[in-house]
């Protein structure tokens, strides 16, 4: 918290110390709004990337018949089997595999593609500024999950075309964030500095823009990640993502709905999942930006 | 929000009554005394000694103007007074209002307080007024805040406000937005608010600073006018000691959170003292000075006030500093009958130019 | 913009009188058209971008309606009547033209012409959208106008980890929980299914209640957090707010009627600004729900390549999205009255 009479106090900047332990407790627990879920995300990722090498983990597929529908913390399927025998378990981590690798690709495509337009765009300026602008607003009266349905439904469902259509929705919005980041940092000393000393326009972009921008952009990038998950699912559910028996946490939640009075762990299991690990990524992404504001 | 007493210091008078509130003067104390006010914030960069034991009395009628940069602890003494300091302030001395202890009230009381006994207008003209309410509203509010009024009465009270402050046209200009209006209406309007209530002291925070030369002087006439038709005690907060030496009849100025400097306007700008006051008159331009003149100006920033030096606060930015200055700070104490400084060496009477 | 493009409603008033051409003039006037203007390239873009992906996109309307068991030859007579053998080109050209004029053509899938569908349709998204705003607002409101009296509260800690917990969860999950809960345990609501309003008000707000909080629950969230962090800004640096205490008012009063006044003109961008989302959001939601909105419409036309139906329905998104903004912009008017000067001015 600043100090609200700030406006009349004179605290010279480069006599920054911290101060009191009181402060040191409050820096300390604000850490743990950023350990906990980076922790979380770290352990997430190793049990669907690297256990599943090290470790025999039941096939997501093939199950046997014969053991279909067993209980949570059965013996050899410790959430249990679905109805055509798969291990839970081994959905879930796979599952995760794919939510994982769909996230990063869509904020990957979307930070290079729309964070390179927005940037540009703004430095730029001018038509090409006006331009990126009307696109941009075309896309905002646009529900962008027309788009991402059309393609998604036209392409036939895969992971790789998943990702393209989600890249819908990422690309404009990194363009806005990049957009917003770049015209506050464009009138900057440092930045006009460099266009006057005759530095040229793409060594000023990369070398003196993006930097700044980069850990704005990867904030945001962790927000986006959840809502990429979130939407991934959502694609499955409605039936034009990845298909089964593929694993994935949207299309065992949509499976599990037939069930849903019967066996409602179908649904939950991965509906859990699904939330701490976007709730992790909204946690991290969150906290990260409250430190950045703070600055 | 009220600071909260704490630590040593704290000096807790009988606590205001409702009924000494309401103007029932009970004791032959001064109508308004702050005595040793202390005021410290915790900031993440460490506790922020603001204001460091300030004292002062004003009468009714009486005009005090307070001088010193942005950082002095001016501003922050005049909240702390009207009670609108964070609750994040710590606050420890003593403010009385006819001898009855304003320090440590709850909210509640500090609210029948506020606007009735003592009164401010504010430094920023273009942000001091709500920019979606209309202005009679805003002011009509502050009197249904303390007059037990109906609507309509309220409206009269602040169209009548409207013509004390001499803004044109008071009926049509009710109805209007702030920024509809001129930052010199705008003060006016602010004015009224503050004279809602009729309160018995007025803070002016750098009341004038903001606006033009012609209306500054429009305003401090108005102020003073006012002051002759109430009563009113006037506490002119400002950093520009030509406004003080023209308005006020007491002059106090502020350094680093303490007072260095108190004299009747007239003694103190027929012979400085404080060398930190003298520099401040020497940074005021001059009209009989040649043009192209560089104006000589006070070298160095204000002191961190997160930490109290040893020696005087000016010490490291005075040019008359000698070794004991930076040993031990000099005690503000009356020298001369009305006359009070803090400086080990101060200038003399010759020394005036 | 041009200030014969300005002018255009007074002229168009005819009659030049006096009064409708000060009218004209007026800035609440100036800014509807300003933002007609500008909104007609923004819609020319999403019917353009949307025909030609949907066009791009292999699978075409013929074969996608008869089916599997459709021999070529009536494929290719569907085709022809469909008009799906000329160029697309061409054939948006016909639907721009056709458009313009207002008529926004027929269903591949049936006789229904889509205005008529766009009719049906409509009013259950729009019912659903509006439900969900007055239930976002009636909490997130005094949500946020409790957490910023008391900034680090226990409510404004609950806030804060209830709304970052209602931005997590997936529509879809919440929907199904909700379901549940309610309909299936409680059978408080039912499961699925509509009710018009025209048969029962009951029945219908029965049937529209789940699926308007599960749109509300992440809005709640999202504008509760919002309007805290814009009334405890006001609160600690805003000159007005200190006046306001200075007066003597009442901290509650402060925060009611003079910070929250301020807010709404930030809130109201917010809500501009994710309509477009909301809307969209409507699509999981009315295929969940079995309601027959117009993302429910949108997703058959979709897979059945129905292209002047899934035109119609993002025409009217987008006009949703435009018009939603432009009341924003009005609303500004009303809420923030240095507006009207500025706009006037500019």
């Amino acid at each position: 918290m600043s100090v609200p009479a700030a406006n009349v106090l004179i605290l010279p900047a480069q006599e920054v110390r911290v101060a009191g332990a009181a402060s040191r407790r409050l820096r300390w627990l604000r850490s743990v709004e950023i350990w906990v879920p980076a922790a979380f995300l770290l352990a997430m990722l190793f049990f669907c990337f690297i256990w599943p090498l090290v470790y025999t983990v039941p096939s997501p597929v093939h199950g046997s018949l014969i053991d279909n529908n067993l209980p949570l913390w059965s013996k050899g399927h410790i959430l249990g089997t679905d109805t055509v025998g798969d291990d839970v378990m081994a959905r879930i981590l796979y599952g995760g595999q794919v939510s994982f690798e769909v996230a990063a690709a869509v904020q990957a495509i979307g930070l290079v593609i729309g964070g390179a337009l927005g940037l540009v765009a703004a430095y730029v300026g001018g038509w090409l500024d006006a331009v990126l602008m009307r696109i941009l607003d075309v896309f905002i009266a646009f529900p962008s999950l027309v788009l991402v349905l059309a393609i998604a439904d036209g392409l036939g469902p895969t992971e790789m075309h998943v990702i393209w259509a989600l890249s819908a929705f990422s690309i404009p919005a990194f363009a806005r964030v990049a957009r917003a980041a770049a015209l506050q940092l464009r009138d900057r000393p440092f930045v006009v500095a460099a266009r006057l000393s005759g530095t040229k326009t793409w060594r000023i972009l990369l070398q003196h823009l993006a930097p700044n921008m980069l850990p704005q952009l990867l904030t945001f990038t962790l927000l986006g990640a959840g809502l990429t998950m979130i939407l991934e699912g959502g694609l499955d559910f409605l039936g034009y993502g990845i298909p089964p028996p593929t694993a994935s946490w949207g299309n065992m939640i949509a499976a599990g709905q037939s069930f849903i009075s019967v066996s409602p762990r179908f649904v939950f299991v991965p509906s859990i999942f699904l939330f701490v690990t976007t709730l992790a990524l909204n946690l991290l992404g969150d906290g990260l930006r409250a430190r950045w504001d703070a600055r | 929000m009220a600071g909260s007493p704490s630590g040593p210091g704290v000096s807790r008078g009988r606590t205001v009554a409702a009924a000494g509130l309401l103007g029932v003067d009970t004791t032959d104390a001064p109508l308004l005394e702050v005595s040793d006010l202390r005021v410290t914030f915790d900031s993440p960069l460490g506790r922020v000694h603001a204001v460091q034991g300030v004292s002062y009395a004003v009468e009714p009628g009486q005009t005090l103007a307070i001088i010193g940069e942005s950082g002095s602890g001016k501003t922050v003494s005049a909240h702390a007074v009207m009670g609108l300091l964070p609750a994040s302030a710590k606050v420890s001395g003593s403010i009385r209002f006819k001898g009855e202890q304003i320090v440590g009230l709850s909210e509640h009381q500090m609210r029948d307080y506020r606007g009735r006994c003592v009164a401010m207008v504010f430094q920023n003209v273009e942000r001091s007024l709500n920019p979606t309410m209309r202005v009679g509203t805003q002011i009509a509010e502050a009197v249904r805040c303390h007059l037990a009024v109906d609507k309509n009465q309220a409206h009269e009270r602040a169209v009548e406000l409207m013509r004390m402050v001499r803004l044109p046209a008071p009926e049509r200009r009710y109805f209007e937005y702030p920024h509809q209006l001129s930052g010199g209406m705008r003060q006016r309007v602010v004015i009224a608010i503050a004279l809602a209530c009729s309160p018995q002291v007025l803070i002016a925070d750098e009341a004038t600073t903001a606006l033009d030369v012609t209306t500054q002087a429009q305003i401090m006439d108005l102020l003073l006018d006012l002051q002759q038709e109430t009563g009113v005690a006037l506490l002119m907060i400002s950093h520009d000691l030509g406004l003080a030496a023209t308005y006020a009849e007491d002059v106090m100025v502020m350094y680093a959170g303490q007072v260095v400097e108190r004299a009747a306007a007239t003694d103190l700008f027929a012979s400085v003292r404080m060398p930190y006051t003298r520099a401040l008159l020497d940074a005021i331009p001059r009209i009989e000075l040649e043009p192209h003149v560089l104006l000589p100006v006070i070298g160095g920033r204000p002191p961190d006030l997160t930490t109290i030096p040893a020696g005087c606060p000016f010490a490291p930015r005075c040019h008359r500093v000698q070794q004991d200055c930076l040993a031990e700070a000099p005690p503000l104490r009356q020298h001369e009958p009305g006359r009070w400084w803090a400086c080990w060496h101060p200038h003399q009477e010759e020394d005036a130019t | 913009m041009s200030a014969s493009a300005i002018a255009e409603p007074g002229r168009r008033a005819g009659g030049a009188a006096e009064t409708l051409r000060r009218l004209a003039r007026s800035p609440a006037l100036r800014v509807i058209g300003r933002r007609l203007l500008s909104a007609i390239p923004v819609l020319w873009g999403v019917t353009f971008l949307s025909y030609f992906i949907l066009n791009a996109l292999p699978g075409d309307a013929a074969s996608a309606l008869l089916g599997i068991n459709a021999t070529p030859a009536e494929v290719r007579a569907f085709s022809i009547k469909l008009g799906l053998n000329e160029p697309v080109w061409v054939r948006y050209g016909h639907w721009l033209g056709s458009a313009l004029t207002g008529n926004l053509g027929t269903s591949a899938a049936s006789p229904q012409s889509v205005a008529s569908i766009l009719g049906q349709r409509l009013p259950v998204t729009l019912e659903l959208v509006v439900y969900a705003l007055i239930i976002a607002f009636v909490v997130a409101v005094p949500l946020g106008v409790l957490c910023a009296r008391w900034p680090s509260g226990v409510v404004d800690k609950l806030t804060a980890a209830l709304s970052i917990a209602s931005l997590s969860i997936a529509p879809y999950v919440l929907a199904l929980v909700l379901v549940i809960l309610f309909a299936v345990d409680l059978s408080v609501f039912p499961a699925i299914g509509f009710t018009p309003l025209t048969q029962s008000l009951a029945g219908n707000l029965r049937s529209t209640t789940l699926p308007s909080i599960v749109l509300a629950l992440p809005l709640i969230g999202f504008y509760a957090r919002f309007l805290r962090g814009d009334l405890v800004q006001q609160m600690q640096s805003e000159d007005y707010i200190v006046t306001a205490r200075a007066k003597g008012v009442s901290e509650w009063r402060v925060l009611t009627r003079h910070a929250l006044r301020n807010s709404f003109i930030g809130i109201l961008t917010v809500i501009g600004l994710n309509l477009a989302t909301l809307v969209g959001v409507t699509v999981i939601i009315e295929s969940i729900f079995s309601l027959p909105g117009i993302g429910y419409e949108l997703l058959n036309a979709i897979s059945n390549r129905n292209i002047p139906v899934v035109e119609g329905i993002v025409l009217v998104f987008g006009v949703i999205v435009v018009l939603a903004n432009l009341a924003t912009d009005l609303l500004y008017g009303v809420l923030d009255p240095r507006i009207r000067r500025v706009r006037s001015r500019s």
